[in-house]
């Protein structure tokens, strides 16, 4: 078998080629040596040097950041809604800090959240210049316990939180016409769903507590697909959080196609669940309660919806820094951010980025979140059980 | 309508909006050059700019490179063998033959106007669309969808050239693989041994740069000297266009199935653009130039890649899906300027939507205008010799693959897959398979779960458009077995090209004791995860098993030819070739690389380049002194200034963590 010499460039056209020019000589080695050695002492010296000057030491205590940049550290990948959300507000919230930090959004992804928000946890500078971003997808992993999880926000101090709501609706086709069809059926409805440990939990221990006749599939992409699918028959029930209301279900719902049952409501300063301000007319899931069983809801089961409703939709998207950056750097974030949440221009601007949920950086905001963000080991204990009891999961 | 479409028309008249979208057509062709950027990087680094503009200028200035950056991300695939993205590798198979031929500037022409036309018909397209959508989405259920993810596995069988069984192990494997990460019906870890970094999948660009640009790095480092042939355009620019014109059903199918594959969620650009691919191979009478620099292969998959942008727009607006990481940072522009997607969007802001169509079609005329105007200075560079390219792109691609999810991680598993795409392609693996595989992999078990769980029994399978489907699958198959028949009966009747074996002049190894170790390694793999699968919980496991089982099957029928030729080969005291140079000369690039990203993990990026490529540059590519000090410090005054100028992240080493 005759070899083609790898020296020769494959598929020339025979005749078209000049004569060959010889193969080059190799260099001697003390010119490799040297223009190595002074290649890598170049690279040394700028990576020891440039990075001092390009991240001096910062000086967040004297009352401004100026000089510094604010590093977003987002855990998910570019192009989400937390994306979205953390690059708007980041860009926003610079001009409001005194000093006029520059601003950095840095995306982590991996885990989905997990790896990034881990990595926080473990290497953040404490000086405020760094803040994490959370969002349900790295707060219910920690609410189950999950091994992967490496952080706590016990461990952390909030800078501003930013809610969202939204609304489980239904089929009409599957005979869903109020409240009263989701129980006592002779079909149960098939609710479709991403992944039950993920945000569908709040609406999976919804059901749970409504008692409502619901099967789930899960394996979906995601909420627009699942909307889709509902549209097609499909499936039957489903939720959508407010800012996907206006495009997916609105408009099927004034076709008469879907109806919209109730909304997931929203916790007050006392945690008590009150209704959306986006949604005035629906009805929440413990008035939903009240309206299928005749009395207030109660019990474990509650307790758990509470819990899952302010870490995921109430206090769901938010800034964090760890706990030893300093006070009047903590202190100045958090002011600014109330700062720009007053601010009416920013607020028109931002009513569709958020939701239409303000920003709360309020005095008293960290105690509602931490109070938010105390997670009892009873209602662990109850997602845990319903997770492995219903849908067959075992959370590692 | 046709009111809002001419105001928009004249709107583009305004000389800023204009300039917008000049600005963005260019980023998006610099970046679709840039290996491993492509869309994503595009968006990213305008995003920011449009903060504070109107939504008009921010709109043109996006959809300008969105547009465009499959059009030059061509340039790569084509001139080096190194996809600009993961869908530029299929017009890597036909196109890459024909510049290694002398013909770049023939590949590229094509690939250009076509991608132009796919732009165009796309944005025709998308136009039309706006009524039919709905309908359109909905018609596709569950069980559509996983009939054509099968027809896209079944892809694997009509790319495999000659050789179905290899062609099929590549394809299962490279299911295989794509289930790594987290399963999509149980939400449990599969194949991931407890790494986080696992968890998330393995990431589709370090897969595609790996198996075909890095393996082809690997064959080529050798080459010390450039291309001699003239290039020329083979007889000026209308003669370019004129072949162009005689393949117009070819870009008009091409075109269509991009749309068609946009517009559905879930399908994406890479399996789009296959599609098209492999519809011009089944539909084509005589298939043997198909791999080897046959036009046809390069017109429709680049007009698909165009047009899929186009529909991926279309449930974007209407539904507020997006289809990809850029249309879902484009949804995201939109929310800022309180724009709602959804169905209202066409009553509500018919003005912005036309002015969408307008840009598109307008900047995919200008993008492959630019390209064209640069084909003659783009093919000097096969001139230059391989080696001393294949250093800087080897950097550039590791740098690439590591902007989408910032994780040196990501570029072992590059090298790693580099190195076994090297092995596919030199003992006549197809890896168009491979690919294809790795990317349908979980929307293959999504949707047959999904499937499974909404609808009872096999009644899915009467559903209309599963017959189609299943007419599409199941017909060629019976119009082959019918040729065959009549073939038997009429023994010297020329039945097309199937008793043809193409001649693989790129699969050196074959049949040698590497080709046997392959089989091997084939062999294990599939052992392997049948073995890990037997862990995972019962619905988790089952299309892995499947995948396992009938990969182990064809990788046995294979091991078992591969022992047959090898016994005889020995009996007939034929030496098959065992350590021959090229094989010595790829592993010991591949140790370069190695040895690059080692330095990468310690130093920092910045260090290891300064090391690697004045290093590579002398001893590997023989490069004259002065070049390779000239060469490396180009690259790092790029270096230097890249992270300002572009979204870059630069790989930090365990150096800097310290310090």
């Amino acid at each position: 078998m005759t070899m083609k010499s790898s020296l020769e460039p494959p598929g020339q056209i025979p005749g078209d080629v000049a004569p060959e020019p010889a193969e080059p000589p190799a260099p001697s080695r003390r010119t490799v040596i040297t223009a190595v050695a002074s290649f890598a002492a170049l690279g040394a010296v700028t990576a020891v040097f440039g990075g001092r000057l390009l991240n001096p030491p910062s000086s967040t205590e004297d009352g401004d950041f100026s000089g510094e940049t604010l590093e977003f550290l987002i855990p998910l990948a570019s192009g989400g809604g937390t994306d979205t959300w953390a690059r708007f507000i980041g860009t926003e919230l610079v001009s409001r800090v005194p000093g006029r930090p520059g601003f950095a959004p840095v995306n982590e992804p991996g885990g989905e959240g997990i790896s990034g928000t881990n990595r926080f946890a473990r290497s953040a500078r404490e000086d405020g210049t760094e803040l994490l971003v959370g969002t349900a997808s790295t707060v219910v992993p920690w609410v189950l316990g999950r091994s992967a999880v490496r952080y706590s926000f016990d461990d952390l101090q909030p800078i501003v939180v930013n809610g969202t709501g939204g609304v489980i609706y239904a089929r009409t086709e599957a005979g869903v016409r109020g409240l009263e069809d989701l129980v006592g059926r002779s079909a149960p409805l098939e609710f479709g769903g991403i992944s039950a440990t993920g945000l569908d939990i709040t609406t999976l221990v919804a059901f749970d507590l409504l008692e409502a006749d619901v099967t789930s599939t899960f394996g979906f992409e995601g909420r627009g697909p699942v909307n889709l699918a509902l549209q097609r028959g499909e499936i039957d029930i489903d939720y959508q959080t407010t800012s996907s209301y206006g495009p997916a279900v609105a408009g099927i719902a004034k076709e008469g196609k879907a109806t919209v049952l109730m909304s997931f409501g929203q916790l007050d300063d006392a945690g008590q669940v009150v209704r959306d301000p986006n949604f005035p007319d629906v009805p929440t899931v413990p008035e939903a309660y009240e309206q299928l069983h005749g009395a207030q809801p109660a019990g474990e089961k509650y307790e758990a919806y509470k819990t899952l409703l302010g870490l995921t939709y109430t206090y769901q998207k938010s800034l964090w820094v760890p706990k030893g950056a300093p006070a009047r750097a903590v202190d100045l974030l958090r002011s600014s951010c109330a700062q720009l949440g007053a601010d009416k221009g920013f607020q028109e601007k931002a009513a569709k980025v958020l939701g239409g949920y303000p920003l709360v950086a309020d005095p008293g905001m960290p105690a509602r979140v931490r109070d938010a963000y105390s997670v009892s080991s009873s209602v662990r204990a109850y997602i845990s059980e319903l997770l492995a009891a219903k849908y067959n999961i075992h959370v590692e | 309508m046709l009111d809002s479409a001419m105001a928009a028309l004249a709107s583009l008249a305004d000389p800023s909006l204009l300039l917008m979208l000049l600005i963005g057509t260019v980023a998006g062709l610099v970046m679709g050059l840039i290996p491993g950027l492509g869309g994503t990087g595009a968006v990213a680094i305008l995003l920011p700019i449009t903060f504070g503009m109107e939504p008009a200028q921010a709109l043109a200035l996006l959809i300008g490179a969105l547009a465009v950056v499959h059009t030059s991300d061509t340039v790569s695939a084509v001139l080096l063998g190194a996809p600009g993205s993961a869908s530029a590798s299929v017009t890597m198979l036909d196109g890459y033959s024909m510049a290694k031929k002398g013909q770049a500037a023939r590949a590229m022409t094509l690939a250009f106007l076509s991608s132009m036309a796919g732009g165009i018909i796309g944005a025709v397209g998308l136009t039309l669309a706006i009524p039919l959508a709905r309908p359109l989405v909905l018609s596709f259920a569950s069980p559509e969808l996983f009939m054509l993810t099968v027809l896209g596995v079944a892809l694997a069988a009509v790319l495999s050239r000659g050789n179905i069984i290899k062609g099929v192990s590549a394809g299962l494997l490279g299911l295989v693989l794509g289930m790594v990460g987290t399963s999509p019906t149980t939400a449990e870890e599969r194949f991931t041994f407890g790494s986080l970094f696992l968890g998330d999948g393995l990431s589709l660009v370090a897969v595609a740069l790996g198996v075909f640009g890095l393996a082809e790095i690997a064959s080529r480092a050798s080459q010390r000297k450039g291309q001699h042939s003239n290039i020329t355009l083979g007889g000026g620019w209308l003669r370019g266009i004129r072949e162009w014109a005689s393949h117009w059903t070819q870009v008009i199918r091409g075109a269509l199935i991009g749309i068609w594959a946009g517009v559905l969620p879930g399908v994406g650009a890479t399996a789009g653009t296959w599609l098209a691919y492999g519809q011009a191979v089944a539909t084509a009478k005589d298939k043997r130039q198909f791999g080897k620099g046959d036009p046809r292969g390069i017109v429709g998959p680049e007009s698909a890649n165009n047009s899929v942008e186009a529909g991926d727009l279309i449930p974007t607006l209407l539904f507020g899906i997006p289809g990809g990481v850029p249309s879902a940072m484009l949804l995201g522009m939109l929310l800022t300027y309180g724009i709602q997607p959804g169905p209202s969007i066409i009553t509500d802001h018919l003005d912005l939507m036309y002015l969408i169509v307008w840009s598109f079609a307008i900047a995919s005329v200008l993008g492959a205008l630019f390209c064209f105007l640069s084909v003659k200075p783009l093919a000097r560079l096969t001139k230059v010799p391989f080696a001393a390219l294949a250093a800087g792109l080897v950097a550039i691609m590791l740098l690439g693959s590591f902007q989408e999810g910032g994780q040196l991680g990501d570029l072992w598993v590059m090298i790693i897959l580099g190195a076994f795409g090297w092995l596919l392609k030199t003992t006549g693996f197809p890896r168009a398979p491979f690919l294809i595989g790795f990317v349908l992999a979980i929307p293959l078990e999504r949707y047959y779960f999904l499937t499974d769980s909404l609808y009872d029994g096999l009644g899915w399978m009467a559903r209309p458009g599963v017959l189609v489907f299943l007419a599409i699958l199941v017909l060629p198959i019976l119009w082959a077995l019918v040729k065959w028949i009549r073939a038997r009966r009429r023994t010297n009747l020329d039945d097309g090209h199937r008793d043809e074996r193409p001649e693989d002049d790129e699969s050196e190894l074959k049949n040698s004791t590497w080709s046997l170790a392959a089989a091997g390694v084939f062999v294990v793999a599939f052992a392997a995860a049948l073995i890990a699968s037997t862990g995972f919980s019962p619905e988790a496991r089952l299309v892995p098993q499947l995948v396992g089982a009938a990969g182990l099957i064809f990788s046995g029928i294979l091991l078992g030819i591969e022992v047959r030729t090898a016994l005889k080969a020995r009996a007939a005291r034929r030496t098959s070739p065992g350590w021959t140079p090229d094989a010595g000369f790829a592993l010991k690039t591949f140790l370069w690389m190695t040895g690059f990203l080692a330095l990468t993990a310690g130093f920092g990026y910045l260090i290891a380049v300064l090391v690697f490529i004045p290093a590579f540059l002398l001893v590997v590519a023989r490069a004259r002194t002065k070049v390779a000090v000239a060469y490396t410090l180009v690259l790092y005054v790029a270096l230097l200034a890249l992270p300002s100028l572009l979204p870059i992240d630069l790989p930090q080493g365990w150096l800097q963590t310290i310090i």
